[in-house]
C-alpha cells in the first residue's frame, strides 16, 4: 500500500465523529493548556493521560486526542511566552526573546498572528514530510535484530546527554535513575521480585501515570508555589495588523526553520527545545541586521515553526522505531504500550488504523488550529487573567482524580507526590526531568532486548556488536558521549574564556 | 558542594542497587542472562556518574523562592490520600485545594469560594459526565 492510499483509509478514521470530536477537543483544550503560564506540552498531556485511559477510549481515539493535546499545546505556548514573558516549556525561550519585544511595542495581535502562522507552516509541512517518511524508516528497522535495538536506544540516550538541557554527566544519572525506577515490580523474564521491599502495592511496578504527573504535574506547581516566575501581562494590542507584506517577508525564514525543526526532531533524544534554539541560531545568522531581540518578525517565526516542526517530527520515530523523540512523546509511547500496542516498524503493518488515523487526524488538527489561532487568539488570551491561587490548585486536584480514576488506590496518590518530591529535588540540582521519563518508557524494551540478545549468543557479548547496523549505532553514540569530552579539553587548552 | 554531595548520593544509590541485584534468588534460569545483570549495570552507570559528578563538579545555586508555600503545598498533597477515602472527593479536594489557594496567596474567603467551586466541577465533570468513580464521603456525595 502506498502512502497516498493508506493516509486516504486513514482519513477515513479521522473523520469518523468521534475522532472528529476528540481531535477537536484535544487541539482546543491543547491550546488552552500550552497558554496557561509555567504548564507545556508535557504537561498537558500528563495531566490528560489518566483520564484518557480511564474512559477505556479506543486506542486511535485515545492517540489522536493525545496528539491533538501535544501539537496545540505548542500553538498555545507562544500565547503565555509572548504576551507575559514566560516561556512554558524549554522549546518557547526562543520565542520570548523576540515576541515580548513586539508585544510591549503594542504589535501583540501582530506577534501572535505571525507566529500562529508559523506554527501552521511548521506543523503542517513536518506531517506532510511525516507521511512520506514514516513507512521507510519504519521499513529499514524491520531489518533491526535485538542487538541493533540496544544500540539504537544507547544512542538516544547518549544524544540526550549532548544535545539536550543541563550537563552530559547529569543526563546519564537522570537515565540510570528512570532506568532504576522501571525496574521496581516483578521481572517478567524470570517471576523474581525487584526493588519492591517486600511492598505489596509496588509488586505491579511503578505506574507510568503516577510517573508522569509526579515527575511533571506535581514538581511544577511545587516550583511555581516558590512564586519564581511572575509578569506584566502586555495588551494584545491595537496596533498596526499584520500585513501579508510581512508575512512573505518571513517565508523563507519558516522555511529554514521547518528543515531544522523536522531533522532535529526527527533524531532520538533531541526535542523541540534544541530545534527552537537551533532554528533561531541559524536565522539570526542568516539574516540578522542588528534587529534581532528587540522585535523581529523573523526571530519570532523561525523558532515557532521550529518549534512545531520538531513536535510533529519527534513522533516519526516514535511510531516508525518505538523510541521516542521527545519527553512528550515519551508519554505518547506509555499510553501506547498501556494498550498494549508496542509502536515501531509492525505498526503500519498491523494496526493501520491506529498509525494512519493518528497522522491524518494531525491533518485536520493542524487546520483546526489555524482557525482556532488566528481569530480566536484574543479568546485564549484571556485564559492568562485566571489567577494563580485559582489555577494552580485546580491543576493540582486535577493530578491526583486523574491518578485515582485510573489506579482506584489512594496509596498511588502516595507515590505520585514521593514522585513529585524527587522531581523537585531533581531539577534543583540541576539534574534533567525528560531523560528519566524517557529511559522510563524505554527501560523494559532495553531489557528485554538485552536479554534476548544474550540468549541467542548464550551469554556472549560479542552479539552486541554483530551487524553492521549495531556496529554503526555503537560508534555514532560513541562519538555522541565523547563529543562534549572533546569541547571540554579544547576549552581546558584555550585560554579560559571569562566566566559568564 | 551541592554537585558533590549528589555524587555522593548517586554513589550510593547506584551501590545499593549493584548489591540489591546480587541479593536477588533466582529459583530457575529461563535464559542465561537473568534479571540480575541489567539492574547491576545500571548501578553501576550511576555509580559513576556519581563518581564523575564528585570529582568533577560544576557550579550549582540552590535558589530557593518561598518555600515554605512548597512546603504547604507538598505537606496538603500528603495528607490528601489519607482523606480521600474517610471524607469523600469533594470535601478532601475542596481542602487540598484551599490549602494549596492560600499558598498561592488568595486570601480566605475567596480561597474557600473557589475551592468548593474546583471540588464540585471536577465531581460533575469526572464522576457525573465522564463516569470515571470518584470515592464518595460518609454522605453518599
Amino acid at each position: 500500500m502506498d502512502a497516498f492510499s493508506a493516509l486516504l483509509a486513514g482519513f477515513q478514521v479521522a473523520l469518523t465523529p468521534l475522532n472528529l470530536t476528540v481531535a477537536f477537543a484535544g487541539v482546543a483544550l491543547g491550546t488552552a493548556i500550552g497558554a496557561l503560564p509555567g504548564i507545556g506540552p508535557i504537561n498537558a498531556v500528563a495531566l490528560l493521560l489518566p483520564l484518557c485511559f480511564a474512559l477505556k477510549l479506543p486506542p486511535e481515539t485515545a492517540l489522536i486526542l493525545l496528539a491533538g493535546l501535544y501539537y496545540g499545546s505548542g500553538y498555545g505556548g507562544r500565547i503565555s511566552s509572548i504576551l507575559l514573558n514566560i516561556p512554558g516549556d524549554p522549546g518557547l525561550v526562543m520565542t520570548t526573546l523576540d515576541g515580548y519585544p513586539l508585544a510591549k511595542a503594542g504589535r501583540g495581535a501582530a506577534a501572535l498572528a505571525i507566529s500562529g502562522i508559523g506554527s501552521f507552516v511548521g506543523g503542517t509541512s513536518a506531517v506532510i514530510l511525516m507521511t512520506f517518511l514514516a513507512v521507510p524508516l519504519a521499513r529499514l528497522a524491520l531489518s533491526f535484530g535485538p542487538a541493533d535495538y540496544v544500540a539504537l536506544m544507547v544512542l538516544s540516550f547518549a544524544l540526550l546527554g549532548t544535545m539536550g538541557e543541563g550537563k552530559a554527566v547529569k543526563t546519564w544519572i537522570a537515565v540510570a535513575l528512570g532506568l532504576l525506577l522501571a525496574m521496581v515490580g516483578i521481572d517478567g523474564g524470570s517471576g523474581v521480585e525487584r526493588f519492591t521491599f517486600g511492598s505489596l502495592e509496588l509488586l505491579g511496578g511503578i505506574d507510568f501515570t503516577s510517573l508522569t504527573i509526579g515527575l511533571f504535574a506535581v514538581a511544577e506547581i511545587l516550583v511555581l508555589a516558590e512564586g519564581m516566575l511572575s509578569g506584566v501581562i502586555s495588551r494584545t494590542g491595537d496596533g498596526v495588523r499584520l500585513t501579508l507584506k510581512e508575512v512573505m517577508f518571513c517565508v523563507p525564514a519558516m522555511l529554514r526553520a521547518t528543515g531544522i525543526g523536522f531533522f532535529l526532531g526527527v533524531l532520538p533524544g533531541t526535542g523541540a527545545s534544541v530545534a527552537s534554539a537551533m532554528a533561531y541560531t541559524a536565522e539570526k545568522r542568516v539574516s540578522d541586521k542588528g534587529s534581532f531581540g528587540k522585535g523581529d518578525m523573523r526571530g519570532l517565526a523561525a523558532p515557532e515553526t521550529a518549534d512545531n516542526a520538531a513536535q510533529t517530527g519527534s513522533m516519526v520515530p516514535m511510531l516508525a522505531l518505538g523510541i521516542p523523540g521527545s519527553g512528550t512523546t515519551a508519554v505518547m509511547l506509555g499510553a501506547f504500550l498501556m494498550y498494549s500496542i508496542t509502536p515501531g516498524p509492525l505498526l503500519f503493518t498491523q494496526r493501520p488504523e491506529v498509525a494512519w488515523g493518528l497522522i491524518a487526524s494531525m491533518y485536520i488538527g493542524n487546520l483546526m488550529l489555524l482557525v482556532l489561532n488566528l481569530p480566536l487568539v484574543g479568546l485564549f488570551a484571556r485564559l492568562l487573567l485566571i489567577p494563580a491561587w485559582i489555577l494552580y490548585p485546580g491543576i493540582l486536584a486535577l493530578s491526583y482524580a486523574g491518578v485515582y480514576a485510573v489506579s482506584n488506590s489512594a496509596f498511588e496518590l502516595i507515590i505520585t507526590t514521593a514522585i513529585g518530591i524527587l522531581a523537585y529535588a531533581l531539577r534543583k540540582v540541576g539534574i534533567p526531568l525528560i531523560p528519566v521519563l524517557l529511559a522510563f518508557v524505554l527501560a523494559r524494551l532495553l531489557e528485554d532486548n538485552f536479554r534476548r540478545a544474550l540468549s541467542l549468543s548464550d551469554g556472549g557479548y560479542e552479539i552486541l556488536f554483530s551487524t553492521p547496523t549495531s556496529i554503526i549505532l555503537w560508534a555514532l553514540a560513541l562519538l555522541a558521549i565523547a563529543w562534549p569530552l572533546v569541547g571540554q579539553l579544547q576549552r581546558s587548552r584555550a585560554p579560559a574564556p571569562s566566566e559568564i | 558542594m551541592i554537585d558533590r554531595l549528589v555524587g555522593l548520593i548517586c554513589i550510593l544509590l547506584g551501590g545499593g542497587a549493584i548489591w540489591h541485584a546480587q541479593t536477588l534468588h533466582v529459583p530457575f534460569a529461563a535464559d542465561p542472562v537473568g534479571p540480575r545483570l541489567f539492574p547491576t549495570i545500571i548501578g553501576a552507570v550511576l555509580a559513576l556518574g556519581g563518581c564523575i559528578l564528585a570529582i568533577r563538579p560544576g557550579r550549582v545555586e540552590l535558589e530557593f523562592g518561598a518555600w515554605p508555600r512548597a512546603l504547604a503545598v507538598l505537606v496538603s498533597s500528603l495528607i490528601y490520600p489519607l482523606l480521600l477515602l474517610p471524607l469523600g472527593f469533594i470535601l478532601a479536594t475542596a481542602l487540598l485545594c484551599f490549602a494549596a489557594s492560600l499558598a498561592f496567596h488568595a486570601r480566605p474567603l475567596p480561597a474557600a469560594v473557589s475551592a468548593i467551586a474546583t471540588a464540585l466541577v471536577f465531581f460533575v465533570l469526572l464522576d457525573k459526565l465522564l463516569d470515571l468513580p470518584l470515592p464518595r464521603g460518609p454522605l453518599g456525595i
